[in-house]
This record gives C-alpha cells, structure tokens and sequence, in this order.
C-alpha cells in the first residue's frame, strides 16, 4: 500500500510538489499522467527517500519513509526509466546480487524460476547483461521484484523506448503482479498503456494533482481530451 | 548484504580484469625494485668484504715485516713506514669500521647511497674531516632510486587511487546506483563493504605477490619472519589509510573525475608537499651554521696552532703525565708535536662540530613530532629505520666511528710518548671496531597508522550518518 | 571558429571551481618557492663571500715559513651559487660546497647540503623546479583532461559534426584555451624572477639570453605536454578513462622513469665507492715518484737525468735546490695520476648521461630536467667544471710555491722559508661558469630529444580527427 498526505517538495520558491495526497491499495495500479516536470518523477523519488519532503508524509505499507528509509524498501521494487544492471554479471547473477542484498537467499533453481515468470526467454538467463535490451532487463527488474516478494512497485516511464511487443507484454506482467496483490505506481507519458493497465488514472500539472479517474470509466479518446484540457492545449486549426 | 557483496565483488573484479592487472602490476613493481634493492646490498656486502681481506692481507705483511725486524733482519721498506715504529701501525694499518646492511636492507635505500659504510680512520684522522659521504652522481642522488619503499609510499597510494576512486560514483554513472539506494541496505555501509572487500582483496594480492617476489630474489623470509611480519603490517596499515581515504572522498564528493582529481590532490599533498615544507620548516627553524664558516674558523685556529707546537707539546704533557713515565729518553720528534696539536684542536673545535649533529638531531626531532601530519612521511621513514638506512642509523655510525677513532688513536698514545716500539705481541691487543646496532621498535608506524585510519573511519561514518547524504540520486 | 572555441573553452574554464582553486594553489606554491629560493641564495652568497674573503687572509697572513709546509697547509676553493638556481636548484643540494686543495693530493668538493639535512630532504623540496616540472604538468592535465571527452559525454561531440566545421580550427581553438593560462602563469613566475634577479647584488654573473632560455625550455616542455593531455583526451572514451591515463603519463614520465634511469645508469656504469677510488689512486701513487721519498727507484733515476742534463756530478751543483723540483716533479706526476682516475670517473658519468639520454624517449621530463639545470648552471656537469678549474688552480699553486722552493734555496735546506710578503702574490682562484652558448653545445642532444617530442608530439595530433 503506498499513501502520501499532503506531500510538498519545494526547491527555493519552486514549487515541484504540492499537496499531493493518494492512496493506492493492494492490487491497484495508479498511472501518474502529465508532462516533463509535472512532479511525477518527484513524487517517486519522494517514495523512495532518495529526496526529502518539504511537508506531509509519505508511507509504504504503513510505514513512513523519512522514519523508516531501510525498512519501508524492503516491501518496494523501483524500476526507473532505464533500468541499469552489472553488465557484466548474468541475468541470474544480477538477480541473485539484488534480491540477496535485499535479504532473499534463493537458490539458483528458484532464481531461474522467477525470471521465466518474469517472462524472460531461458536462453538469456546466464547470458551477460550488457547485451540485453531495455525490455529485456525491465523483465530483470519484474524478476527482482518477484524475487522480493514486492508489496509495492514504483514504475518510471517503464514503456518508454519499448517496441509495442515489448510493451504489450510489459502490461501483461503488470497485470500478473497485480493480480499478486501488488500496489504499483507508474509514471508514464503512454496514455494508451496507462488506459490498458491501469486501475486508476491521475492527471499532475506544475506539482498538483489535477483530475483523478477510474480506468474502466473512461475511454481513451476522452482520457485524451481530459488530458489536453488539462494542459491547457489550444487544437491546432489546419 | 556482506555475503552477496563477497560474491560478487570478487565476480565483478575478474570480469573488468582488476585482479589479473593488479597482480601483474604488483608483481612487476615489487620484482624490479627488489632486484634493484638487492644489487645494492650485494654491493655494499661485497665492498665491505673486500676491505676487510685487504686488512687482513696487510696485517700478515705487517706480522711478517716485525718477525723479521725482531729477529734483527734487514727489511726493504722506507724508514718511516716500518710497523714498529706506533705511528706507522696507527696511520697504514687501520682496521675497518664497517656498517653490514642489515637483514631488510634491500626494502629502502633511505640514505645509503648517500653515505659510505666502511671507513678505515688512522691515527692522525681529522675527526671533522672524515668523509662520510660516498662517491656518487649527484643526478642519481637528486633522482633517487627504484626501491622497494618507492613503490609502497609513492605508487602503492596510486593504485589504490585507480582502483577505488568510483567504487560509488560510477555505479552513479552507470545507473546501477537508483536500483541499489531503491533495495533495503544503507548506503555508505555499502560502500564500506565494497572498500573493505577491495582491501582485502588488494592486501591478499600484495601479500601474494610480494612473498613470491622475495622467495624468487632468494631472499630468505622465513629467517626474517618477524621482520617480514613487521614490514607486511606496516603496508596495510598505510594502504588501509588510503583506502580510508577513498570511501570518504567516495562518499562526499560526486563524479568519478572529480573523486580523481580529490584523491589526487591527496596524494600530491600527502606524498609531495608535506615532506618538502617539513623539510623547509626544520632548515628555517633549526638552520644548519655555514659550513664553509666552519672550515674558516678550523684554518684560523690551524695556523696559530702550527705557530706555538712546542708550547702545546709541552701543555699536553703536564695534562697527560702518564704517557711519558716509562721513557728515559725523552726524544721528542715531529708526530709528538703534531699528536698534541691534533689534540688542541679537536678540543678547541669540539663544539663547533658539534652544533651540526645537534641542529641535525633537533631537526630530526621535529620531524619525528611532525611526520604524523603525512603518512606517506611516517611510512618512508618507518621504511627506512626497517632497513636501516634511516638519518639516524647513518648519524649513529658516524658516532660509533668517531668514537672508535679515538680509542684507536689513544691505543698509540702510549707507545708514542714512551717511544716505545710496537712488536708483534701488541698485535692482538689492537682494538677492534663493533658497531651497536639501533634499536628498532616496529610497532611504532603500524599502530599511528592504524588509529589515524580507524579515526577517520570513524568519523566519516558519524558525519554520514548526521548528514543524511542523499548522494546526488536526482541528478545523475 | 577557433576564436569562438577559444573563448568557449576559456569561460567554461573560469567558471570551473576546481581550476580556480588549482589555479591558486599553483600560484601560492610558485610565490613561496621564489621567496624561499631567494632568501636561500642570498645566504648562502653571502657565507660565500665571507668565506672566501676569510680564507685568503689566511692564507696572506701565514707568515714566514717554507713553501712546503705552505702547500700542506693548503688552500680552499669555495663554490658560490648562482643566480639562475633560484629557478632551477638541480643537483646543488648533493654537491659538496668547497675543495681542500693541498700538495699531493686532489680532494673531493666537500659538505653538501643534503648530508647535513634529515631524511626528508629526499622528498624533494618546495623549489620552483619542484613546481614547474611536477606541479605544472599536473594542472595542464587537471585543464586539459575532458577537452574532448567532454564534447562526447555531452553529445554536443554529434551536433558540432552536423555543423560542418573544420576540425583543424576546431582543435587549434582547444589548444590555444589550454595553453594560453599556462603561457601566463609561467611568464608571471619568469617575470617575478627576472624582477628578482634584476635586484641582485652579483648582478653581473646573471645573464638574459640564460633566463629567456629557460623560459623556452619550459615553453616546450608545456608544449609537448599540452599536446599529449589533447591526444589522449580524444583518445580516450571517457572523461575518467582520459584522466587516469594523462596520470598514469605523468607518473611514469615524472617519478618513475627519472628512477629506473637513474637505477639502469648506475647498474650499467657505476662510480666506484670512495675507498676503492682513493686505493686505486695510491697504488698508481706508489709506483711512481714520490716528492718525499729521494730513496726511491723513481727518485734516483730522475736524479741521473737532471746530473746528466745539467753536466754536473752532484745535486749541490745545480743552479737550483733539487729538493723542490723533485717535489715539483712528484706533485706533476700525481696531478696526472688523479687527470687519470678522474678522467674514468668523468667517462662513467658521461656513459651515465647517454643512459638518461636514451630513455628520454619514455618521458619529455628527463631532457627538461637536463636542459634546465645546465642553463641555470646547476647540473653535475657545471660542478665536474668547477672541480677542476679548482684543480687547475691546485697544480699551478704547488708550482708556484715549489718553484720558490727550487729558486731560492739550495740542495738539503729543509729549513728555507719564504717571506711572509711572498704569500700574497699567489693569484686569487677565480672561476668562471661556462657561457649559455657553450652549455648549449653541450646539450645538443638533449635539445635534439625535446625537439623530436616536440615535433613528434604535435604530428601526434594530426590523428586527433580519426578518433572524432
């Protein structure tokens, strides 16, 4: 479960974060819409502990993550945009690095097993990471967070840069973690993607949160529309 | 974490191929500058050796020449230079004071190439004027040497530098850092582990190539165990010190360039710069008089003391009664005159001489008070004293020589001033240099080292912890 | 373009925190190594002086007495430094200072300051050799490390390339960014110096072609490293990758291969040690004539051919005392028993030198290092000079006071002695630094060497476009 209240991040007079409260439940998964520096990436990190609030606070699975930073990231996996790995280390060995650190001993047998679920092909898992693709190792990641066990998933711009295969296969394995009673958070600029995984669908211009929407009562074509009022978008007259 | 950490950083080491570089450029350092350290202490072995056959070739000649005086033969040598006359033993039978390396000789050339390590002093010696110095190029001396303790203090800093200034900024660089600060580990524990994890390695490494190195050269470590012991300790201990460095540059500064140029800048100030002031503040502070003032006020008082021989003979007489109760004669030639004079004006030039080993000794203490400041200074001179070719061991034997020549010139005293004849039964009481080696108390570079870099330590990981680092994540 | 690029690199230069403070600790270092160079010049002159001075009143007032007693009693030649060692100490500091010179035998320059000084002194000092040699290489490799790596980190290396521009001018922009704050700093320290110097007191001794010299010296020392720091820097992939190997450049050209060259040289051609020296020395002594001995084989024979050139059958008849032209004759062939062995010590230290020479292809400091001590008249070889014009001086001493000696006195008076006035016309030893043109001629292949690094060093760049 992730949940913030009221949670501000300020640089000097900049305002990035303003007010931002949200809970996301078990089994959700909430799309952050909106455009560069709209504050989603600053709520993520605000998550993470990687900034520190200006106001409000936020908590994983109950716990605050200024009080507790160790704790609360053993129930998260975090995908950033681009997702890096040892590139020198195998698909399994990175697996076997992050979720060991992260306090799972598993053996090779069971590490194998997660990135199958993860929906990586057998051949790839002791090749080296440094020839893999970007979908290939957000598969990596979704193995970690297997792997962890995760309660919550932090997702940056996870389709960004993807083939639509990629992408459409990245959505299913959202849906299966979902289904695990995972609370994911996805910040993206793909509203179709964001249309097809998701539960819940906010809209974020300059640091607030402006309009939230249930997935299912809501159309694409209107998501879009929404979208560009939001942006104070002016259709071009041809 | 530490299990996953062990694993892996071995795994990761040998992929980018650090382990085998490393080991190749360890063992590549430690071989030629043990052969260079080696040939030198071969060197100076086999000098001193061969001053001692000459003495005891001479010494037969000696014995034989007095056989066949005593037994009233004709002998075909000038007057002057027949070993019965005391002087003639005095001034063409020296005997050799020598300084033997010591068993770590070939780990620090320190000062000898500096200094000569065997002297034959005579009778009429000049204590001042005894050089010590030896016949070197000064372009070698302004270069210095290839030694063992250049690799440690000077490059050993440097590829600890080179082998840990990104351990945490290039996992920023590469991206790998938001995966690794996103799992449940404090970070600058991390980076702890990864340094600690490279020292370790690195220390196995040294360990490694330096035994073998040694045990190639021949060199044996077993009979030196406790020495080798002493030196491999001192090297942690000043490679732990740099690896403190690295993990508190690491953790407080943020590109890998900029790690670089920090650790750099360390090692310029650490290596270069804090000897070289010491050095500057000891001359200020304490300043060697003139020598060439010296050397006037030795001239002055030779002239007036030529000018009055008698005078002083007759002086030095009354001050030493007993030289001369058993003669009846009474002759007095030219080396009475001139024994006493030397006499005078050793006495009269005593404090004068004596200000350069004091201003020496004052200088050495500051920087012995000081050499803390810079651990590279602390090691160099730790180096030195293992090896024994430290200021001090040199100062020490210069000492011993001094006093040697005296007890050796006071040997012919009597003999000169009873006008007595040496004969081969006097032989064997003739007095014999020993030099006392310098104590050496090895724990004293290890512990220093050890506390400076547990200190640091300690206080990196309180102001980290106080800190909050939150390592410039955002803008990677 | 290259203007443009110039100024460029010249702001983001500027407005980089960790080059001004360089910049500054340059600075400081340099002004602190003047002002101590300075004072220790002074100083030391001026024990010189008195030393000097000193000695030959000693030497004026030695009274009534015979020449040989005079000649044991000797003399000393006291060498001075001199002015260009305020920028360049070379080997002074492992010299000895002054040279007892007395009859029969040629002795070593004594007490040099590094025997007098503690281990420390083996670091190095804060000289400005020390800062122009190693400090200065260091900042052109902190300026000049990302020149390029940069331009490929950024991206911009691809949106110049879409620009069309020419590299040439591109790159000669680079450079001149690079080189021109280094151009300053050294011409600062060099015009401090020469206002330094200007005030000297010994004024005379210093001479402008010597300080321009040095100056170019650097010039192209700087230079050659400039253009190494850019090569790599377009070399190298990454920023980190540049600078470590720029360092790994400048340990290996300025620590390490003065070290193995000077391990190598002495390995090759060693010096004898003292003892072994003054051994050889004796045997030739003793095989030969000795001025003291007129029982020796070499004696009697020198003897029959003095009766037999003068026609007379007794030393008493010669128009001289024999005592002192034998012992002229004996001081003669000694001199050339020390030419000699002098001269093996010299052939060594030359071998010596070639080795130096041969490995300065492995690093542009070694004939810097070379070039700058001999202009500033710091070098071993301006020391091997002085020693033996001192040495000159000590063979024409012994003749002029055995000559006395022979002239005024006649066969078997020991007891002769010359006037107390006859003391004072022994000319004063004088001694000369050889001139810039000379030294230069001396050090044609070291010229020779920098030339190659700098001609070979700027063909270098020329591949500076294919890693683009």
């Amino acid at each position: 479960m992730i949940t913030t209240n009221n949670l501000t991040k300020m640089y000097g007079d900049f305002t990035a974060l303003n007010n931002f409260t949200l809970t996301i439940g078990q089994g959700a998964i909430y799309c952050l819409l909106g455009a560069n520096g709209a504050g989603k990436t600053t709520t993520i990190n605000l998550l993470l502990n990687f900034i520190s609030p200006t106001s409000g606070t936020a908590s994983i699975n109950g716990l605050d993550v200024v009080k507790n930073p160790i704790k609360t990231k053993a129930f998260l996996t975090y995908i950033p945009e681009n997702l890096m790995l040892y590139s020198s280390l195998t698909a399994v060995e990175n697996l076997d690095y992050f979720s060991g650190i992260a306090g799972k001993k598993l053996t090779v047998s069971s590490l194998k097993g997660f990135l199958e679920e993860a929906g990586l092909q057998t051949d790839a898992f002791d090749k080296r990471i440094g020839a893999f693709s970007k979908g290939m190792r957000q598969k990596v990641g979704i193995a970690i967070a297997l792997a962890k066990d995760t309660k919550v998933l932090l997702l940056d711009e996870p389709t960004s840069g993807l083939d639509p295969k990629a992408s459409n296969e990245f959505g299913l394995l959202l849906q299966k973690l979902k289904e695990k009673g995972v609370a994911t958070l996805m910040a993206t600029h793909d509203l179709f993607r964001a249309k097809e995984v998701a539960t819940h669908i906010g809209i974020m211009k300059d640091g607030t949160l402006r309009q939230q929407f249930v997935a299912n009562d809501i159309s694409l074509s209107k998501l879009e529309k929404e979208y560009l009022n939001t942006m104070d978008y002016k259709e071009l007259v041809l | 974490m530490f299990s996953y950490n062990f694993k892996y950083e071995l795994k990761l080491l040998f992929r980018s191929r650090w382990i085998q570089l490393l080991s190749l450029i360890l063992l590549l350092l430690f071989g030629f500058s043990t052969f260079n350290g080696k040939q030198k202490v071969e060197k100076r072995k086999s000098v001193i050796a061969m001053a001692h056959d000459e003495v005891r070739e001479n010494d037969t000649k000696m014995l034989k020449l007095l056989d066949s005086l005593q037994r009233g033969m004709e002998v075909s040598a000038s007057p002057w230079t027949l070993p019965t006359r005391p002087m003639a033993v005095g001034n063409y039978y020296p005997r050799v004071a020598a300084m033997e390396p010591q068993p770590m000789a070939f780990v620090s050339t320190g000062q000898a190439d500096l200094f000569t390590h065997f002297v034959k002093p005579t009778a009429t010696a000049n204590d001042f004027a005894m050089n010590f110095t030896e016949m070197t190029s000064p372009v070698q001396l302004l270069f210095g040497s290839f030694d063992l303790a250049f690799v440690i203090v000077y490059l050993l800093p440097l590829l600890i530098i080179a082998f840990s200034y990104n351990v945490l900024s290039a996992e920023k660089e590469s991206g790998t850092l938001r995966l690794l600060a996103a799992q449940p580990i404090s970070i600058p524990n991390w980076v702890l582990q990864k340094l600690g994890l490279r020292f370790f390695w690195m220390a196995v490494l040294v360990i490694v190539a330096l035994t073998i190195v040694l045990l190639i050269m021949g060199i044996d470590i077993l009979a030196e165990g406790k020495l080798y012991l002493v030196l491999l300790a001192m090297v942690l201990g000043y490679m732990l010190f740099w690896f403190v460095l690295a993990f508190l540059v690491n953790l407080w500064i943020g590109s890998s360039a900029k790690n670089a140029v920090a650790m750099l800048g360390l090692w310029v100030l650490f290596v270069l710069m804090v000897p070289s002031v010491l050095n500057q503040l000891g001359n200020t502070i304490y300043p060697m008089p003139s020598r060439t003032l010296m050397i006037n006020e030795m001239r002055e008082l030779k002239a007036e003391v030529t000018k009055k021989q008698d005078e002083i003979l007759d002086n030095y007489l009354r001050d030493h009664p007993e030289y001369a109760i058993n003669d009846t004669t009474q002759k007095r030639s030219f080396w009475h005159r001139y024994m006493a004079s030397q006499h005078l004006i050793k006495r009269e030039l005593e404090p004068v001489v004596n200000t350069y080993e004091e201003q020496l000794k004052k200088q050495q203490r500051l920087v012995g008070r000081l050499k803390w400041v810079s651990p590279a200074l602390t090691m160099q001179e730790s180096l030195n004293k293992l090896a024994g070719t430290s200021t001090s061991d040199y100062e020490s034997f210069r000492a011993q020589v001094v006093t040697f020549a005296e007890t050796w010139r006071e040997h012919f005293m009597p003999f000169l001033y009873n006008n007595q004849e040496f004969s081969s039964q006097d032989y064997s009481n003739l007095p014999k240099f020993q030099l006392t080696q310098q104590s050496f108390s090895p724990a004293v570079a290890f512990w220093p080292l050890l506390l400076i870099s547990l200190g640091l330590l300690s206080l990196g990981l309180l102001l980290s912890k106080k800190g909050h680092q939150k390592f410039n994540l955002i803008s990677s | 373009m290259t203007t443009r690029t110039f100024i460029k690199e010249s702001k983001e230069m500027m407005r980089d925190g960790r080059i001004r403070i360089a910049f500054i600790i340059v600075i400081l270092l340099l002004g602190a190594a003047v002002w101590i160079s300075m004072r220790q010049y002074q100083n030391v002159n001026a024990r010189y002086e008195a030393a000097k001075a000193a000695e030959r009143e000693v030497w004026d007032n030695q009274g009534k007495k015979n020449p040989h007693s005079a000649a044991h009693y000797g003399t000393y030649a006291f060498k001075p430094k001199y002015p260009l060692s305020l920028v360049d100490q070379g080997v002074d500091k492992y010299t000895g200072t002054s040279i007892f010179l007395e009859a029969h035998n040629r002795n070593e320059a004594q007490f040099s300051a590094a025997a007098d000084q503690t281990g420390l002194a083996r670091f190095g000092d804060l000289t400005p050799d020390f800062v122009l040699l190693f400090m200065i290489p260091l900042l052109i490799i902190l300026l000049g490390y990302n020149s390029f790596t940069k331009e490929r980190e950024m991206g911009t290396l691809t949106l110049l390339k879409s620009q069309g521009i020419s590299y040439w001018k591109w790159i000669w922009g680079k450079w001149t960014a690079l080189f021109l704050p280094i151009l300053l700093i050294t011409s600062v320290l060099f015009l401090v110096a020469s206002i330094v110097l200007s005030n000297l007191q010994d004024f005379g001794v210093f001479k402008w072609e010597s300080l321009f010299a040095l100056f170019a010296i650097y010039i192209v020392y700087y230079i050659i490293i400039s253009n190494l720091v850019l090569l790599i820097s377009a070399k190298a992939k990454k920023s980190g990758i540049s600078l470590v190997i720029s360092l790994c450049v400048w340990i290996i050209a300025c620590l390490a291969a003065p070290k193995v060259a000077s391990n190598f040289a002495e390995d090759r051609y060693p010096f004898p040690t003292r003892q072994e020296f003054a051994a050889s020395v004796l045997k030739d002594k003793k095989a030969g004539l000795d001025g003291h001995n007129p029982w020796s084989k070499e004696s009697k024979l020198l003897e029959k051919k003095v009766l037999e050139e003068y026609g007379v059958d007794s030393l008493h008849q010669l128009p001289f005392n024999f005592d002192g032209y034998r012992m002229q004759k004996g001081e003669e062939h000694e001199a050339e028993i020390y030419l000699k062995h002098y001269n093996h010590l010299k052939d060594q230290y030359i071998q010596q030198s070639k080795v130096y020479r041969n490995l300065a292809f492995l690093s542009p400091y070694l004939p810097t290092r070379f070039l700058s001590m001999a202009v500033a008249q710091t070098d071993y070889a301006t020391h091997w000079d002085f020693a033996d014009a001192a040495e000159d001086y000590r063979i024409a001493t012994q003749k002029f006071l055995n000559n006395n000696f022979a002239q005024n006195s006649e066969y078997g008076n020991w007891s002769y002695q010359a006037d107390a006035a006859f003391y004072k016309q022994l000319p004063n030893f004088e001694y000369d630094p050889p001139e810039l043109n000379v030294i230069l001629n001396r050090n044609s292949s070291n010229l020779m060497v920098m030339g190659v690094w700098l001609l070979g060093s700027f063909g270098l760049l020329f591949f500076i476009p294919k890693n683009l």
